[in-house]
């Protein structure tokens, strides 16, 4: 199945300058037949793939300018002797160094703008301005850092009020931890004098029963002879 | 200063012997044409001989180019007759040739491009894709695919540029296109399978 203006529709639907009543009867056509816009899709799809062409970079070649110089009669350097804009790099550069040598100073004020050479009043006005400049900074600078000194200072101070009250703290309860000891020693010691006494005390004791038995048996001994 | 009157201006320069002004004038023009070669031909050698052979004619006619047309359409018409010259001679990129084989667009690519090896390897797809599109169709029409699509022609214009009627440069042109719609059903039935 196909329609027969199919060809005719596609073919003028790539042209341009088409007229305005061409166009809408071609619209309008396409509105009620499908068999040309799907040919019509299917061509702006290949359109669309040819689309994605990516130029690529032209690989080195001299330009036709060994045949160009040779058949106009130049060399290298009289080529480009009289393209004068050849020069124009250069002769920047030249006038950029003038200028630095030269010392040249553009001062646009209010009343206008100066142009000088070397030192001028314009110099002069910018060296006491930058004088000026100069003086502000370091009076700020020196304030800045007194400002920083003292609120070093300050920062030492309460740093050194809180470690000074830690340490004494910490000394006062490290004394109470060792008076505490001592005391636990001395009560231990007497406890264990006081075991001792006693135990020799038992022993003294036994001795004395003892020596009582031997001048017991002594007597009773003698008593049988 | 528009681009064509910049063109007359370096025109005159060049002929009056102004080395500066030629090498200019190539600088402004050599991507399209070799572009255009390469599309045409499917190869950067080739594409560098028609470009050479471009310039070349150019450059042995500057003086009589009269500005009564636009530069970039001289040029072309050069390109044209040294394209049909070429492919006379070497039938370029005929069917199942170099744009499948041989052709090597890596070699073209400048070193700045291979530092992206991603970029780089969709560029290619898709140009070596175009190619063998390309490649499908007879010289005749995809000098028209060419001219209408990549150089924005008018038909009135191609027809000009190639010695035809306007009908025929729209007959060849739908042709081509239809000829391409095949090609990439075909390429995307392979490619689903």
């Amino acid at each position: 199945m196909s329609c027969p203006k199919t060809e005719h529709l596609t073919k003028e639907y790539f042209s341009s300058g088409l007229s305005e009543v061409t166009k809408q009867e071609m619209e309008s056509h396409l509105r009620s037949c499908e068999l040309c816009n799907q040919e019509l899709e299917s061509l702006f799809l290949v359109q669309s793939n040819l689309g994605n062409w990516q130029d690529q970079r032209v690989p080195h070649w001299d330009r036709g300018m060994e045949l160009y110089r040779r058949e106009h009669g130049q060399n290298e350097s009289q080529g480009r002797v009289f393209d004068f804009w050849r020069w124009l790099p250069t002769a920047t550069s030249f006038a950029m160094m003038l200028l630095v040598v030269f010392n040249t100073n553009l001062v646009i004020g209010d009343q206008g703008v100066s142009l000088s050479f070397g030192d001028s009043s314009a110099s002069s006005d910018l060296e006491s301005r930058l004088d000026v400049f100069q003086n502000n900074q370091q009076a700020k600078l020196a304030e800045f850092v007194a400002r920083i000194e003292n609120r070093q200072d300050s920062n030492n101070m309460q740093l050194m009020q809180v470690v000074f009250d830690q340490t004494q703290q910490t000394t006062a309860e490290n004394l109470e931890r060792i008076y505490t000891f001592f005391e636990e020693q001395r009560l231990q010691d007497l406890e264990d004098m006081r075991v001792g006494y006693q135990e020799l005390a038992n022993n003294d004791y036994e001795t004395i029963r003892s020596l009582e038995q031997l001048a017991q048996y002594v007597s009773f001994s003698g008593e049988v002879r | 200063m528009s681009l064509i009157d910049e063109d007359e201006a370096l025109i005159a320069a060049a002929v009056k012997g102004s080395s500066y002004a030629w090498e200019k004038l190539v600088k402004r023009y050599e991507p399209r044409i070799y572009n255009h070669g390469l599309r045409l031909t499917g190869n950067p050698t080739d594409a560098m001989d028609l470009m050479q052979e471009v310039f070349l004619g150019v450059y042995r006619n500057l003086h009589r180019f009269r500005g009564d047309a636009k530069f970039s359409s001289w040029i072309f018409r050069i390109a044209h007759n040294k394209a049909v010259d070429m492919n006379r001679r070497k039938k370029l990129m005929t069917v199942q040739s170099k744009a499948d084989d041989d052709f090597d667009i890596l070699d073209s690519l400048p070193g700045e491009v291979k530092t992206e090896p991603e970029h780089r390897l969709n560029e290619q797809e898709l140009n070596l894709q175009v190619l063998r599109m390309l490649a499908q169709l007879p010289m005749e029409q995809r000098l028209i695919v060419e001219y209408k699509i990549f150089q924005s022609l008018t038909f009135e214009e191609i027809a000009e540029l190639q010695d035809m009627s306007v009908n025929t440069a729209k007959t060849r042109f739908y042709t081509a296109l239809k000829k391409l719609k095949v090609v990439l059903e075909e390429a995307n039935v392979l490619s689903q399978d």
